[in-house]
């Protein structure tokens, strides 16, 4: 009843082929943006910034990058991790090497590295199908990991072995270092995060983005009709980790300030790859919705206690999250197993049908 | 069925007597084999430009490879293939797609996941050419580019009448209508030469007859060459002007629907004989 496409009539394919046809989804678009640009900056305090918000943006973008490879063209990758580490090293040195240039351009640079390895490591998807290049990526994940220790080169010889994020000014304010206010944060994370997301749906719906969904689909069909499969895979695992080389760098320079090796392990490529599945893999929105789930709800849950006046040790609280985290994945995906963005669809054709059962 | 015969004796391509016709393909005598399994042994035939060729044969004949070695999923060990005059050895899938040669697949191969619509755009990618730079944009050629295709794929839809199913996933849909929609998908290609993989496979005798006339459509309207394999004898001799009958990787008869029906040698290899 209140939301259906009756009525709304599409005079041209131009109208017809939008990110979004129907009349309610822009509104309810509009006022994620509204809320996101405006009334969170204006009402949330820091910890809500630094510690959610932030960390939910720079996840879902890692989400999206890894949606692109997993779930738009069917390459399964255990390397999300690695890839974000090679972003967030790579923008470390280019402000290293480049001392005045703006940080938030080095950080955009910085996925053009992860990208270039992204696809090195890419090139044995064109044998290797499923399970069995993931193992290959895990391969990236470990290989990568070790060249974050044993190359001192990339962590300017620090006595630690971390990167710490220099103090860098732009456009007279503080954006990266310790002194960089959160709201200053939030924003470039909330702009840079926005527009990669919006310039992928550009890309999902054209040409390229129906080529990877022929490669997941059907790779033979794809190839009888003339979609090269090295090219277009090696373009999928390219823009993935560009994408991936953005959120590790942002996670470092407007999140953690400082990071070592073991930030861009294993787990954290699992911590994506969770995200993606829960989400729904081949759904731009499902990556936020997964990245929501995975980060937004354990910090919650976390509060729960304090805020009902109910005294548990720390640890007490921690362990119950964990065990309702898990509990609740497992109930999402046998309730769902397309994920979030499945139930959201699911949801919207109730809206339609409503008050009617269908 | 009949009405199919005459019809096609109006057609342009139907005008000119088979031997007056451009030869469109041709292989010869070209072997395939896995290992020590003969698929294919010594084959040569022609297509002509504009004609329905049949390639019948029982169960494990080599029809199948046949095509994949057309379109370059195969690469024979022996012998050549001429497309359009020119002669090679192998082709690679992108060559033959990116040179006209579009086919369906005995059992479909559509993504599942993608809609009508996407999938039969998906046969236009060969003819698209903006960058990932313009598709990052979007705004500008490269959406005037989709709007454009997406006017050639919505004749397509109107020519198949799947008006109706445009936006539907395709893993929804029933067989029959999967089936079309891989048709609709080869035709997006706009091929000069259409390989069909058991177009009417599992269909009820309405829905060979939709496809029929479609293929026959297909055929007369657009004047592409069709390469048609099927087990329905009925459709095949009405549809086809010419067939080829294959029997374990070696070919038994080639001529006239009427010709090949009569033909010992075809006979014995549908109905068996003993030795």
């Amino acid at each position: 009843m209140f939301y259906r496409e009756a009525g709304q009539f599409k005079t041209s394919y131009k109208a017809d082929q939008a990110l979004m046809p129907i009349l309610q989804d822009r509104v309810g678009l509009t006022v994620i943006l509204l809320i996101a640009f405006v009334a969170i900056p204006a009402f949330a305090n820091d910890f809500f910034l630094t510690s959610i918000m932030i960390p939910f943006l720079v996840f879902s973008l890692a989400a999206i990058g890894l949606n692109v490879l997993t779930g738009f063209c069917g390459q399964l990758s255990l390397g999300t991790g690695a890839f974000m580490g090679v972003g967030a090293y790579a923008a470390y040195k280019l402000t290293t090497i480049f001392p005045d240039a703006n940080v938030i351009v080095m950080v955009l640079l910085s996925g053009i590295f992860s990208a270039a390895i992204g696809a090195v490591f890419g090139l044995p998807s064109l044998r290797i199908k499923g399970l069995y290049l993931a193992v290959t990526t895990l391969a990236a994940q470990f290989f990568l990991e070790w060249c974050f220790i044993r190359i001192p080169w990339l962590y300017n010889y620090n006595a630690s072995g971390a990167i710490e994020v220099p103090h860098r000014e732009a456009f007279g304010v503080v954006v990266s270092g310790a002194e960089a206010t959160p709201i200053v944060r939030y924003f470039i994370v909330l702009c840079i995060t926005v527009a990669i997301a919006y310039l992928m749906a550009n890309v999902l719906r054209g040409r390229i983005g129906r080529s990877w969904m022929m490669i997941r689909d059907m790779d033979i069909a794809a190839e009888l009709m003339g979609i090269r499969p090295l090219q277009t895979k090696l373009m999928a695992f390219a823009v993935s980790s560009y994408i991936c080389g953005v959120a590790g760098a942002m996670m470092v320079f407007f999140w953690l300030n400082a990071a070592e090796p073991s930030s861009y392990s294993i787990s954290l490529s699992f911590q994506i790859l969770f995200m993606v599945i829960l989400g729904g893999l081949g759904s731009l929105g499902g990556a936020f919705m997964g990245a929501a789930f995975i980060w937004i709800l354990p910090v919650f849950l976390k509060f729960i206690p304090g805020t009902l006046g109910i005294d548990v040790a720390a640890e007490t609280v921690e362990h119950v999250t964990f065990m309702i985290v898990g509990a609740l994945i497992i109930f999402f995906l046998i309730v769902e197993p397309h994920g979030f963005a499945r139930l959201w669809q699911i949801g919207k054709q109730k809206l339609r049908v409503w008050p009617f059962p269908y | 069925m009949n009405a199919f015969v005459t019809d096609k004796t109006l057609a342009p391509a139907g005008e000119l007597e088979p031997a007056e016709r451009e030869e469109l393909l041709r292989v010869d005598n070209v072997s395939l084999s896995f290992g020590g399994v003969k698929a294919i042994t010594d084959i040569s035939f022609d297509i002509l430009k504009g004609e329905i060729r049949a390639i019948i044969g029982p169960n494990g004949a080599g029809k199948t490879s046949m095509l994949n070695v057309i379109n370059g999923f195969y690469h024979p060990q022996e012998g050549t293939i001429t497309w359009r005059g020119k002669v090679r050895r192998k082709m690679k899938p992108y060559e033959a797609a990116s040179q006209g040669i579009a086919r369906t697949f005995q059992n479909v191969a559509l993504f599942k996941g993608m809609t009508t619509l996407d999938n039969i755009m998906s046969g236009r990618s060969l003819k698209m050419h903006r960058n990932f730079f313009w598709q990052v944009l979007w705004r500008g050629p490269a959406e005037n580019e989709e709007i454009e295709h997406r006017r050639k794929v919505e004749d397509i839809i109107d020519f198949l009448e799947i008006q109706a199913i445009r936006k539907t996933p395709v893993g929804r849909l029933p067989y029959g209508l999967q089936k079309r929609v891989e048709l609709g998908r080869a035709l997006a290609m706009e091929p000069e030469l259409l390989l069909l993989d058991e177009p009417m496979a599992g269909m009820n005798l309405e829905e060979k007859e939709d496809m029929s006339r479609f293929i026959v459509d297909v055929n007369q309207e657009f004047g592409t060459t069709i390469a048609l394999i099927e087990h329905d004898m009925g459709v095949v001799m009405d549809l086809s002007d010419r067939v080829v009958v294959l029997d374990y990787g070696k070919k038994i008869a080639d001529g006239p629907p009427e010709e090949v029906q009569a033909s010992q040698a075809v006979i014995d290899a549908y109905l068996g004989v003993s030795h």
